[in-house]
């Protein structure tokens, strides 16, 4: 671990996506200790000033100290996005492993059960979602686990298929090894690295995805700070003050390049084909 | 009643250069190159903004103001609103029109007012034909309910004839005659169109005619050479549905068009620095907006729980954070300038905490946490946290629901489903028509899970309203409806915010028209 971060570091996008990743988690972990106001305490005398000493990005529409909903964002944006990711990973290896592994019929209904949430548009689908059962912080998480399962889930079953009729994995089973220990032991540590790569990809379209929701009032509920809560505010006051627009997009516009440049140091690291001398 | 409608503006070859020719003109205009209102080729053209597109050119089967503008525009009625800061009518096809007795409107049409295409003079007839048709059931007129205790319309001439109810309607002057189910058609071409249209129309007899409707873009209206009233003041009035107001202000300062509503967060902002050769003015709105507490709900059926709600709710922080200071406070749900406006509510609009945690003892509770559902619209959202955060000081938690348009407006509709029992607050906003009637109706027993999502209640209520819509002592219809705005009030299921305001902006190189409600009268627009 040290040594790939010691690699990464030597890259200068790698250098800066880990810097920038970095900055926002722990700007968003220590959003408590930070953050000068409370964000979601109303101040309507302060409301839609500009950035000053005492408000570094200015105020909103309620008089909510910017810079502070933007840290508290944060940690919503990351909740999301470790959740929901997390939980897609292991949900989407459990099926990949099971699809590449099992037997022709079952492989061909997981197959079946993916193409069917990918066939649905992410974004409808997570509309149509939080109008049946409501907006919530756990709808969005819910939308984000089921739509991305596929994506993990596909890359495994491949990666799964590729290794099953190597040697040493036949060798295994002539000894009597179960399917769980193929799967553990063997066939997992060689899926796990590509799938660190597409998940650190997937983070910033994941925050993304939230920020659009939240912008689209279908995401986290008032007054829970998120950056998409932000921008919409932002965009209805966008006549008036700049400000709440700029204090939205800065975060996340640096978590996307963060964590792409990261994920792209990462794959230029684990990818053979792509591996530089570094 | 509400608004429902979103348009958005489709990007095909047409509106691309519709996109061409107005940023082309827009130019022009910005650099004085267009003195006056646009003449495009020779033509003078009034272009407006519309939140909405249109729906029917069938009066029987309009959905509300967009339509309105339109149907007002291509045909004529009894009366008109009058345009100014005062709600008042003024003859349009009548000659003349009496108030015989309580159930009995006598009128006699002007001569020589043609329909267009041919389809020859207006006459009692057609009106007949026009207003019976809204009561009847085979044309399934969504505005029925509009001509009240209409009974029929005898005529006594070629051109006279005798608007005749079953009960007193005085209502019928403000928002029936002059309004929706006012329009006149023509019977003939009406039923030769098999008793009702849809988006085109067979003839007209208003100062212009429908030439176009390109949906979702704009519809076009053209002069009618033969209307009764003289010249109209424009070669074409073209409306563009623009949904959203900060796009239309865009719209406005690029040249787009002449008139549009604009936002009322962007009204501090325009009267400091109006674009060039535009004016800002602001009128009084009727819209009515409130929080609802459900009287059912297993939570908010406890009066003194609705109570300290009411008393928690600081009006005048709303007003600042969603209205920008551009909107009062309401009373109840009638506006000022209307009949039964209350000057005061029970409750004052300013929060009581002490007084909210009174009530909260008194329901024998030390804390609550109640929903809040609301529409996913800017204003509405900082209102519901403004409520969120004063509650709060109180001991109440504001759980906040947000809802798309679809969901939201079948909240409470008990034909959608069970939802209806799990509303508890609600923050709602319905349109207005000038009659104190056309609030009240809402909250009727019979509306319950209708309109009526408070499920409010009470016989006596009931009878006030059925009899003041059917009184024509104006002086006692005042004070029926104050006291039915006590009576909701009192109740502890309403918390009046506001009515709103209504913004506006123009270009200098025409002459508007109003109703007091700021809502445009498009047949009364001029060129300065």
């Amino acid at each position: 671990m040290i040594d790939i971060l010691r690699r990464i570091t030597r890259e200068p996008l790698g250098m800066i996506g880990l810097v920038l990743v970095v900055l926002i988690v722990i700007s968003a972990l220590l959003a408590g200790v930070i953050a000068p106001y409370d964000p979601i305490e109303l101040r309507i005398v302060d409301r839609l000033q500009g950035p000053s000493a005492a408000h570094l990005l200015g105020t909103d529409q309620l008089g909510r100290d910017l810079f502070s909903r933007v840290l508290y964002g944060g940690q919503v944006a990351l909740k999301v996005a470790l959740i929901s990711i997390g939980a897609a990973l292991g949900v989407g290896v459990l099926f990949g492993m099971i699809a590449g592994f099992g037997p022709r019929w079952l492989d061909n209904i997981i197959m079946l059960f993916f193409d069917t949430i990918r066939s649905f548009p992410t974004v409808m689908f997570a509309l149509a979602t939080v109008a049946l059962v409501g907006p919530s912080l756990e709808t969005v998480i819910a939308v984000i686990v089921v739509t991305t399962i596929p994506n993990y889930g596909r890359v495994v079953r491949t990666q799964t298929l590729s290794i099953r009729s190597n040697e040493f994995i036949k060798a295994e089973r002539a000894m009597g090894a179960s399917m769980v220990r193929i799967l553990g032991v063997h066939v997992l540590p060689n899926v796990i690295g590509p799938l660190m790569i597409l998940a650190s990809m997937d983070i910033p379209t994941v925050i993304a995805l939230e920020a659009g929701l939240s912008f689209l009032g279908m995401g986290v509920k008032p007054p829970t700070p998120s950056w998409g809560s932000i921008l919409n505010d932002g965009y209805t006051l966008i006549r008036n003050t700049p400000w709440p627009i700029i204090a939205g997009s800065i975060p996340l516009v640096l978590i996307t390049l963060g964590f792409t440049f990261l994920g792209e140091s990462l794959r230029d690291l684990i990818d053979p084909k792509l591996r530089k001398n570094i | 009643m509400q608004t429902k409608q979103r348009n958005k503006l489709i990007l095909n070859p047409d509106r691309r250069q519709f996109l061409q020719t107005s940023g082309a003109l827009g130019f022009a205009a910005a650099t004085g190159a267009l003195p006056q209102i646009v003449y495009a080729q020779g033509k003078k053209i009034l272009k407006v903004r519309a939140y909405a597109d249109m729906r029917s050119l069938d009066p029987a089967l309009s959905q509300g103001i967009t339509d309105e503008e339109i149907h007002s525009c291509i045909y004529s009625k009894l009366i008109q609103y009058k345009p100014g800061r005062e709600w008042g009518w003024q003859l349009d096809a009548a000659e003349s029109l009496e108030q015989l007795d309580d159930t009995h409107i006598k009128f006699k049409l002007k001569q020589d007012i043609m329909f267009t295409n041919g389809y020859g003079e207006m006459t009692a007839e057609d009106v007949k034909y026009s207003f019976e048709r809204i009561l009847d059931e085979k044309v399934e007129s969504t505005n029925k309910p509009d001509w009240g205790s209409l009974k029929e319309v005898v005529v006594d001439g070629k051109y006279e004839g005798t608007i005749v109810f079953d009960e007193p309607y005085p209502p019928a002057w403000n928002i029936a005659l002059p309004y929706i189910v006012g329009n006149i058609v023509c019977k003939k071409a009406w039923e030769e169109a098999g008793g009702r249209i849809d988006t085109t129309t067979p003839c007209g007899s208003g100062p212009y005619v429908h030439k176009e409707w390109q949906p979702k873009q704009k519809t076009i209206l053209a002069r009618n050479p033969d209307w009764h009233g003289g010249t109209a003041a424009f070669d074409e009035i073209h409306i563009f549905p623009i949904d959203d107001e900060n796009t239309a202000q865009i719209a406005f300062e690029s040249g787009d068009i002449d008139y549009t509503r604009v936002s009322l967060s962007a009204v501090v902002n325009l009267k400091a620095s109006p674009p060039e050769n535009s004016t800002v003015e602001d009128y009084p709105s009727l819209y009515y907006v409130w929080v609802g507490m459900n009287v059912e709900n297993e939570v908010t059926s406890n009066q003194n729980l609705r109570k300290a709600i009411q008393h928690c709710i600081d009006v005048p922080s709303i007003l600042q954070a969603s209205y920008f200071g551009a909107a009062g406070a309401a009373t109840g749900i009638i506006a000022p300038g209307l009949i039964g406006h209350r000057e005061k509510s029970m409750v004052p609009p300013t929060a009581d905490i002490t007084k909210a945690k009174e009530y909260l003892a008194a329901a024998g509770m030390d804390s609550a946490s109640v929903t809040l559902d609301v529409l996913n619209k800017a204003a509405n959202v900082t209102t519901a946290q403004v409520i969120q955060a004063t509650c709060a000081q109180a001991g109440i938690n504001v759980d906040v629901n947000l809802h798309e348009s679809g969901a939201f407006w079948s909240l409470g509709d008990k034909s959608a489903g069970e939802r209806y029992k799990d509303v508890q607050l609600i923050l709602n906003r319905f349109s207005m028509a000038p009659d104190p009637s056309y609030a009240t109706a809402w909250f009727v027993t019979d509306q319950r899970g209708v309109w009526n999502w408070e499920w409010y209640s009470d016989a006596e209520f009931d009878k006030l309203e059925a009899a003041a819509k059917a009184n024509s002592d104006q002086a006692a219809r005042h004070q029926m409806y104050q006291k039915m705005q006590d009576m909701m009030e009192e109740s502890g299921a309403y918390r009046f915010i506001t009515h709103e305001a209504t913004p506006v902006i123009y270009r200098n190189t025409i002459k508007p028209a109003f109703r007091p409600d700021g809502l445009p009268l498009l047949r009364n627009f001029s060129a300065a």
